[in-house]
This record gives C-alpha cells, sequence and structure tokens, in this order.
C-alpha cells in the first residue's frame, strides 16, 4: 500500500471542539444507542447569517427560504423560526413538512410551499397564509377552486418555472442545454400560465417567479435568472406586480477538507477502473466509470467533493456572474429592477450542522491483500446515506479508551452495516484510517445533516433508528437535550437562554 | 504562392529556433513549431480539414451539419471548412470557458450547444448524461450529422503523421529531435508527430504536457480528462506532466516579448513545460561535447486569450489612468465631497426647483423601461464613467440629481463631479429602492 487515500472532512467549528469531546460522545452513544444523530441547531442560525451577508453586499432584499427536505429535525427549524422573520422562511414540500415548521413557530406568512402538492397540502397553505410555489397549471387551477369554495383570502403565487433552454434569450447562435427536471412549467408555456393567474385575480396574486435547477453550473443559474428578470417584466407590462424571484437551492456544500486528497482520489479512481492500480471500491465498483478498450467512458456519479466556493460564497458567484444578455451581473440586474431576491438552500444551510455516530461492533481480518479488514458498525447504509447522495468522506475515528502503544498505523478499511445484505456497506469505497478501530469505538460521520443524515433509514429491517439530539457549547462543556425538546428561548435542559 | 482555396495554405509550417539566452539551455537546442500560422490559427486546421475532407466533398450538395465537441480551435476550423462548403457547423460543449472564441464562433456562423452543469442533488441512476444524449443524436436514422469526433477519429492522427512529423523531419535536415513536446488536448498531434519521429528514431524522447488537476488551460486536459480520450495511449509518452495556468502565461510571456512569437497559453504551456524538463537532460549533456535538439508545438495565437489572461494576470493588462477616477476616489473623498438628497427633499427638488435638476438613472435600459422616476434620462453608469473620464458631460449651470438601486455608485459620481467642478450635484438617498419604498411615483416606459 502507497500513500493512503484519506477523504478527510472539512471541519470547521464548533463541530470541530464537539469533536474533541469524544467522552462526551461516548457517553451519548451509550445512553442512546448507536446509530446517533447529534446537531448543532446554533450552527444553522450562523449560516443564515452568512447568506444574509452576500445579500447586505449585493444590496438585496428578500428572503433565505430553509429547504425542510434536507433534515427533518425540529431544533433546527425551531431555531429558524427564532430568526428574524424578514430575512428566514421555510420551504416545505409535503403537507408533513408544513404542519411540522408551522408547530415549530413559523407563521404562515413566513413559509413557501413547493413540491408537488396534494389538495390538504395547498388548503392548509392557503389556510395560514403561505406563499404557494406553484408546479403547474393545473395546480393553480386547484388552488383556486379552493380559495373560493372554502372563502380563504387571497394567496401569494410565485411561478416555477423550467425548460429555460428552450427561450432563445441565449444570445445569437447559443443555446445552452439543461437536465431535463419532472418539475415547474416550461418557460415556453408561459402565455398560458399568466392568463390563468389573471383569469384567477380574484384568487390568487403574483408575488414572482420561481426556478431550482440540479445543476453545479453557475451559467446555466445565471440565464434562468436573466430571464426570470425579463419575464418579470413581461409581468409588468400585463399589469401584473410580481417582486420576488426564487433561485431555488444547489448552493452546494465543501466536504472535503483538502482539495488535492479529492484530486488524488479521483485520479486514483480513473486509473483503477483502467486496471492500472488495485481496486479502491468494494469489487471494483466504477462510480459510474467503466473501461471501454482502454478508454476511461462515463461520467463520474459522485457529489463533487471539494468544492472550494459552496453555499454562500456560491451565492455570491452567481450574483457576480457576468449577463449575456441585459450586460448586468445578476446581482446588479435584480438590485437595478427592485426585485427581491428569495432562496432556498437545503443542504448548504446546515452545512456544519451535525454529525452521525456509529458504534464499532467487530473488527475482522479476511486474509486478502487488498482490503484486509472488514469493520461492522452498529448503523446501516440507510442511517448514513452518503453512498446514495455519491458524498464521499471518512468517518472520524473516535476511540473508547486510550489508544494502545502496539496500534499500527494507516489501514484500509471496508465498513459494512449491521443488516445480513450483502449490499449493506456504509460506503463501496476501501476507507482509510489512521489506525485500525477496536469494537467500543465511534465513528462520527461528520457534516450529514443535509439529505444524508436519516434520510433513506426505515423500520424495515427491525434495527433501531438513529435517534436524534441537539447539542449547545456552554463554555467548556456541551448540553444535550432530545431533538424534539429542543427549544431556543431555552438551554437544553431548560434554563433560560 | 497562390492558391485556389485557402485550404491549400494549411500546413507547412516554420520552425523556428529560440534563442539560448532566453531559454538558457546551453547544450539543448530549442525549436519552436509555428502551427498558429496556419490559415485558420491553430494546430486544428490539419486534422479539421482531414476529417471533414472526405464528407465536405461528398456532402457538399445534400445540405446538413458538421458537428464536433469542441470548445475552440477545432470549431474554428470546421465552421470555416463547413461554411466554405455550404455546410453548417454545430459545436457541442460544455468547456467554452473562454468568451472571445465563443464570441468568433458566433462571428463564423458556428451554432454553439453548451452541455448542462453537474447534477447537484445526486442520482446514482442517471441515465441523463448528455453525451449519451449527443451520440444517440448522431445515430439517429435519417440525421444529417457529419461527426468528425476528434477524440476518437484516427484521421485526427494521421493528418499529423502525414504533416507535422514529416515537416519537422524535414526541417532539421533529415533527423528527428532527440525531444519532442506536446500538450495533449485530443492527443492527436502528440500522437501523430510521435509516430513519425520514432520511425525515424526508436531514441526520440516524448514529453506530454497536461493541466494541472484543478487548474484550466485552454485546450489542454488534465491528467483525469485524457484518460477519457480514445486516441490517448500511455505508451505514446516517455513522460506526462502537468504544467499549470500560471506557468502557461509565464511561457506565454517569454515567447511573446522576447521571441517575437505571438502564442497563446498552450503554447506558452509547452515551451515552460519543455525548458523545466530539459533543464536536468542539459546539465547531464555538460561536458560530454554532444548536442541535442527539442521541439514543441505552438498550437494557436494570442490574441483570443486576452480575458484568459485579464483573469489571471489583470496587472499585465491594467491601464494607467489620468486625473481623479471613480477607482482612485478614496471613500473618505466620497463622504467629504458626495452630497445627497433625501427621497423628500428630492421630490420637493424635482417639482419645485429653480432650476429644476437633471434626473440621470445610471441603471441599464431595461431596468430603466421597466421603471423609473418620471423625466429622468438613463446614462448606465458604465456609459456615464466614460462620459466623466474626459471632462463634465452637462453645464455647471444645469443641477444634477443622479439616481442608482441604493445610493451608493451615485454618491461616488456625485462626488467625482464634485471634484471636477460640477457645483450643484446630488446624489438620491437609498436610490430608486428607497424612493420606491417610501411610496413616490414611479412610471414605465
Ligand atoms: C424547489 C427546491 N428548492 C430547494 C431545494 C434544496 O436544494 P439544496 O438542498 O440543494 O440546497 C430543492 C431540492 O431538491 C428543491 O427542489
Amino acid at each position: 500500500m502507497d500513500v493512503p487515500l484519506y477523504l478527510r472532512p472539512r471541519v470547521d467549528q464548533p463541530l470541530a471542539s464537539l469533536l474533541g469531546a469524544a467522552p462526551f460522545l461516548h457517553s451519548l452513544a451509550d445512553a442512546l444507542g448507536s446509530p446517533l444523530n447529534v446537531l448543532l441547531p446554533e450552527t444553522v442560525a450562523a449560516n443564515v447569517e452568512r447568506f444574509r451577508a452576500v445579500y447586505r453586499r449585493h444590496h438585496l432584499a428578500g428572503r433565505v427560504y430553509f429547504a425542510h427536505k434536507a433534515n427533518r429535525s425540529s431544533s433546527l427549524v425551531r431555531r429558524l423560526a427564532a430568526a428574524e422573520p424578514a430575512a428566514v422562511g421555510v420551504d416545505v414540500a409535503s403537507l408533513e413538512e408544513l404542519r411540522h415548521a408551522l408547530g415549530c413557530g413559523f407563521t404562515g406568512d413566513r413559509v413557501m410551499a413547493t413540491g408537488p402538492k396534494d389538495p390538504e397540502f395547498l388548503w392548509l397553505a392557503a389556510r395560514v397564509g403561505a406563499t404557494v410555489n406553484l408546479d403547474s397549471l393545473r395546480e393553480l387551477e386547484q388552488l383556486a377552486g379552493l380559495v373560493r369554495e372554502y372563502g380563504l383570502g387571497r394567496v401569494g403565487v410565485l411561478l416555477r418555472l423550467s425548460g429555460f433552454e428552450c427561450a432563445d434569450h441565449g444570445g445569437a447562435g447559443t443555446r445552452m442545454l439543461s437536465r431535463r427536471s419532472r418539475f415547474g412549467t416550461p418557460v415556453r408555456d408561459v402565455e398560458e400560465l399568466l392568463a390563468a393567474v389573471e383569469r384567477h385575480a380574484d384568487a390568487v396574486e403574483l408575488t414572482g417567479l420561481s426556478y431550482h435547477l440540479d445543476t453545479t453550473g453557475l451559467e446555466e443559474k445565471g440565464r434562468a435568472l436573466e430571464q426570470c428578470v425579463l419575464l418579470m417584466d413581461k409581468c409588468r407590462a400585463r399589469g401584473l406586480a410580481p417582486r420576488a424571484v426564487d433561485i431555488g437551492g444547489g448552493f452546494g456544500v465543501g466536504y472535503i477538507a483538502d482539495g488535492e486528497e479529492w484530486q488524488r482520489w479521483t485520479t486514483a479512481l480513473s486509473e483503477a477502473v483502467l486496471g492500472g492500480r488495485p481496486p479502491l471500491t468494494w469489487r471494483g465498483h466504477g462510480y459510474g466509470l467503466r473501461n471501454e478498450g482502454g478508454t476511461v467512458r462515463g461520467s463520474v456519479a459522485l457529489y463533487p467533493g471539494h468544492r472550494p466556493n459552496a453555499g454562500p460564497g456560491y451565492l455570491d458567484e452567481l450574483l457576480s456572474l457576468p449577463a449575456p444578455v441585459l450586460g448586468r451581473g445578476p446581482g446588479t440586474l435584480l438590485l437595478e429592477h427592485l426585485h427581491d431576491l428569495h432562496i432556498e438552500p437545503g443542504r448548504s444551510l446546515v452545512d456544519q450542522c451535525g454529525l452521525s455516530l456509529a458504534r464499532v461492533l467487530e473488527v475482522r481480518g479476511t486474509g486478502e491483500d487488498a482490503t484486509p479488514y472488514l469493520v461492522r458498525l452498529g448503523m446501516n447504509a440507510g442511517d448514513v446515506s452518503l453512498e446514495e447522495h455519491g458524498v464521499l468522506m471518512d468517518p472520524v475515528l473516535l476511540p473508547r479508551g486510550e489508544p494502545g502503544k502496539d496500534d499500527e498505523g494507516p489501514v484500509g478499511v471496508h465498513l459494512v452495516g449491521n443488516l445480513c445484505l450483502e449490499a449493506d456497506l456504509i460506503t463501496r469505497r476501501l476507507v482509510f484510517l489512521p489506525r485500525l478501530p477496536r469494537a467500543g469505538d465511534l465513528l462520527a460521520f461528520v457534516n450529514t445533516a443535509g439529505y444524508a443524515m436519516d434520510f433513506h433509514a426505515h423500520h424495515a429491517q427491525r434495527q433501531p433508528l438513529a435517534r436524534t439530539v441537539a447539542v449547545e457549547r456552554e463554555g467548556g462543556s456541551w448540553r444535550w437535550c432530545p431533538d424534539e425538546d429542543y427549544w431556543p428561548i431555552t438551554h437544553p435542559g431548560g434554563t433560560p437562554a | 504562392m497562390r492558391y485556389d482555396s485557402i485550404t491549400e495554405a494549411i500546413g507547412n509550417t516554420p520552425l523556428v529556433r529560440i534563442d539560448p539566452a532566453v531559454h538558457g539551455l546551453r547544450n539543448i537546442d530549442l525549436y519552436a513549431k509555428l502551427e498558429m500560422l496556419n490559415p485558420f490559427g491553430s494546430v486544428k486546421d490539419r486534422p479539421a480539414w482531414h476529417m471533414a475532407r472526405p464528407h465536405l466533398e461528398g456532402a457538399a450538395e445534400g445540405g446538413g451539419t458538421v458537428v464536433e465537441l469542441s470548445s475552440g480551435n477545432t470549431a474554428k476550423a470546421l465552421a470555416l471548412l463547413a461554411g466554405l462548403h455550404g455546410l453548417r457547423f454545430k459545436s457541442v460543449t460544455n468547456r467554452m470557458r473562454v468568451p472571445e472564441i465563443k464570441e468568433l464562433l458566433l462571428l463564423l456562423g458556428a451554432e454553439i450547444e453548451e452541455l448542462p452543469g453537474r447534477s447537484e442533488c445526486l442520482d446514482p441512476t442517471d441515465t441523463d448524461d448528455p453525451l449519451t444524449h449527443f451520440h444517440q443524436a448522431l445515430t439517429e436514422p435519417g440525421s444529417t450529422y457529419l461527426h468528425t469526433d476528434q477524440y476518437f477519429n484516427p484521421r485526427n492522427v494521421e493528418a499529423h503523421a502525414e504533416g507535422t512529423g514529416p515537416e519537422i523531419v524535414k526541417d532539421l535536415d533529415g533527423r528527428a529531435p532527440d525531444w519532442f513536446v506536446a500538450c495533449v488536448g485530443t492527443a492527436g498531434s502528440s500522437t501523430g508527430v510521435a509516430r513519425v519521429l520514432r520511425e525515424h528514431d526508436p531514441e526520440v524522447r516524448v514529453l506530454g504536457l497536461v493541466a494541472h488537476k484543478s487548474d484550466f488551460i485552454p485546450g489542454i486536459r488534465t491528467i483525469d480528462e485524457v484518460h477519457q480520450v480514445g486516441l490517448f495511449d500511455p505508451a505514446t509518452y516517455d513522460t506526462v506532466e502537468s504544467v499549470t495556468s500560471g506557468e502557461a502565461i509565464d511561457g506565454m510571456l517569454t515567447l511573446i516579448r522576447r521571441c517575437g512569437l505571438l502564442t497563446g497559453p498552450t503554447g506558452g504551456a509547452a515551451y515552460q513545460g519543455a525548458v523545466r524538463h530539459l533543464r536536468d537532460a542539459d546539465a547531464a549533456l555538460e561536458g560530454s561535447g554532444r548536442r541535442e535538439s527539442a521541439v514543441f508545438i505552438v498550437c494557436d495565437r494570442a490574441e483570443s486569450y486576452l480575458s484568459y489572461v485579464r483573469d489571471r494576470r489583470p496587472e499585465l493588462l491594467g491601464r494607467a489612468s489620468r486625473g481623479p477616477t471613480l477607482a482612485t476616489l478614496t471613500d473618505d473623498e466620497v463622504r467629504a465631497g458626495g452630497r445627497s438628497a433625501a427621497v423628500n427633499e428630492a421630490r420637493h427638488w424635482i417639482t419645485e426647483g429653480d432650476p429644476r435638476p437633471l434626473v440621470v438613472d445610471l441603471r441599464s435600459p431595461h431596468a430603466y423601461a421597466a421603471l423609473h422616476i418620471e423625466g429622468s434620462v438613463n446614462i448606465v453608469d458604465e456609459l456615464f464613467e466614460e462620459l466623466v473620464r474626459g471632462g463634465l458631460p452637462f453645464s455647471k449651470r444645469t443641477p444634477v440629481l443622479l439616481a442608482c438601486p441604493v445610493g451608493e455608485r451615485s454618491l461616488r459620481y456625485a462626488a467625482l463631479l464634485t471634484r471636477r467642478g460640477h457645483p450643484d450635484v446630488r446624489s438620491l438617498a437609498g436610490g430608486i429602492v428607497a424612493w420606491r419604498d417610501a411610496g413616490a411615483p414611479l412610471v414605465r416606459e
């Protein structure tokens, strides 16, 4: 084995000092079992502040709506509910998320209802005065019907658009392709949608336009934004008065601390796929790459692990882009047209907000040279769905006691879960740890709060589901309480904050 | 030289010796193969013509479109060749990162399709890979696409094996150089030339240069990306090394300023990578009485990469300015010299002033058209900056109210015009946003 191919996670404060408090984490896992999710509600508020700073830099008004789908926790949503109402809202994509957000203290006027919507969801959203981010013409008509039938007040709506590549605003001869999306109404059908908004003016009021593009590509987002500004103008010309452009989420997270590690690993993956080095993965899985006659084909199905400019930095970059049609960067464009900017960050708003703990149950030698050890954890691939989201990060080893003197140095191990399924690998990658773990140690998967924490966990196999706790630093120590008992107005444990 | 078609001017490019005083190698003669002097401007003219020729000559009356995955020189050559033969050209790429090249392609009449960025929210079962779609579209029955397929087409290599390589040997009096250095994009030029040189002398050492993994050099691939190139065979190269964009620009500057070679960044990268690599070999030759020779390729010219240089070395393209300008005003000067008018005061001034102020809205025309203060004129800030560079654009007897979105930029301009001697320029405090928020009227065109 040459240099260990680490993919060490980015860990900022206060997550870093939480990891430093190994005895505390061990006592939590001893009491509450493995797997265990630990959340830092204060960090979500700090992340909002970073996004707000970008707003301030560009002099923009509008709200940061937390995309609730990223994490089901109460503590995070309650912490956000306690933040500045004019600046922070919540994006809910289901009836249950809406009920949860309201129960956590969000008032209806701070809620944005997105996603596919059943009548119950539409009715409750309209009832509490939420803004409805309309996915289709049918949804608009259904909403208008409910408003009339139940005598509700006029509902603020945004129109969610897609298919921006079809409009020929890209300049002579260029067309930007976009990944197809199941959501939103294609821009080419916007006339019909606006006509319907006018027809239902007694029931709905157009407050803005929106999109959410599943891409890391800044230019695509910049173009969509620019087209929304052009369309806003069209709306105004028709006598409508929309005020906000909602650019969705997808600002990203940088998971890996060191870009070189990420690059070394991905290069090694290509080489392994070509047979130039031993496999880096269980059974030579190529993460989407394949060897066709000595040439690598396919595309890597991995989250771009090292992103030097993610989250608020990415928003800043997007707002600062040059704009091909109107000749102004998106930030200037919004500002000059007096539009508010709404964003719906999910993953990036819960960056550094938590970790998932797993107990090491067994360490077994395989007798094979390439992958000598299997480490079995008190957790399965559903509890921490890193693999599902293509996020590759080494766990942090939290030894139970003092490390032994004869502990060997870096080892490559395969992390397997607690299900008797061949497919239950916590990660398909050979994971390098600074030393071989022992039964009783904990592995901490950090930065899992966005989609990777219990996103796919279920009862099917009758394994314990992770409990979730919220923690807060107090002086030199940590306080905790069950996620469901956290309220931002008191410290965990109940004393006034 | 008299030709019937510009295509006859492809090839036969000069081989120019680099002055040893510049590169500092004492025992190695270094030559530049000036592919930038091809008629369409790059090393890609040869493979583009060689790959497209059979199709173009046959397809002339049938119409159709030539397509290629290219963000630069191949696209440029193919667009011109297609135009010459009455065909259209479409470039499909997600690498169109140099604006001048993109604009040039549009000027040549190319259509550009930009592939979408990577998925943010990963779907491991994604079948929506844009390249797969592209290849499917090409093979659909009845498709009139002519795909030159530069990353896999052996005619790309052949063009260099028949042209570039033999020309180098001929100009070195029938001998192959001891070293051949090339940047790797499609691997066509390095593979084709290496093949011919090795036929002459199996001892030729070939250095392939790729871009540093986290960096970007137009036209070159990174070490991971070359593995996706069908023509790339590691056995072609004795060594593969990476260069950074910084080195590429350093090399470019040396070749331009000291050798009179108007190269782009790839040529710069080849030169810098060559000298870096050859230093050891040069030292080893010291005292042996032997001389060696090395050839590197200058792929294309500098003009298309000004924005690339501006992004990375803005100081190289800096403009010195005269007199106080917006950029040289300090925040203190703005605070001291900039007068502003609150919304109410401004409204009163506009309606009752004697004389009434000229209201200048500094936003873009589109934003201005959407909503503005009645009676205001629109001069976009960029244009305004140009205007005031030369002096005052209005009479000192006309009071002026400047408006921008939040009153920041307009305050800077107010301070600047005051310093230039205008007695009454004010900035709308809080800008058009404050005006709107105060409920003051705005009109649209
Ligand atoms: C409409 C909408 N907004 C926001 C998000 C959140 O995106 P992210 O978590 O990548 O920030 C999503 C994710 O699917 C979405 O569909």
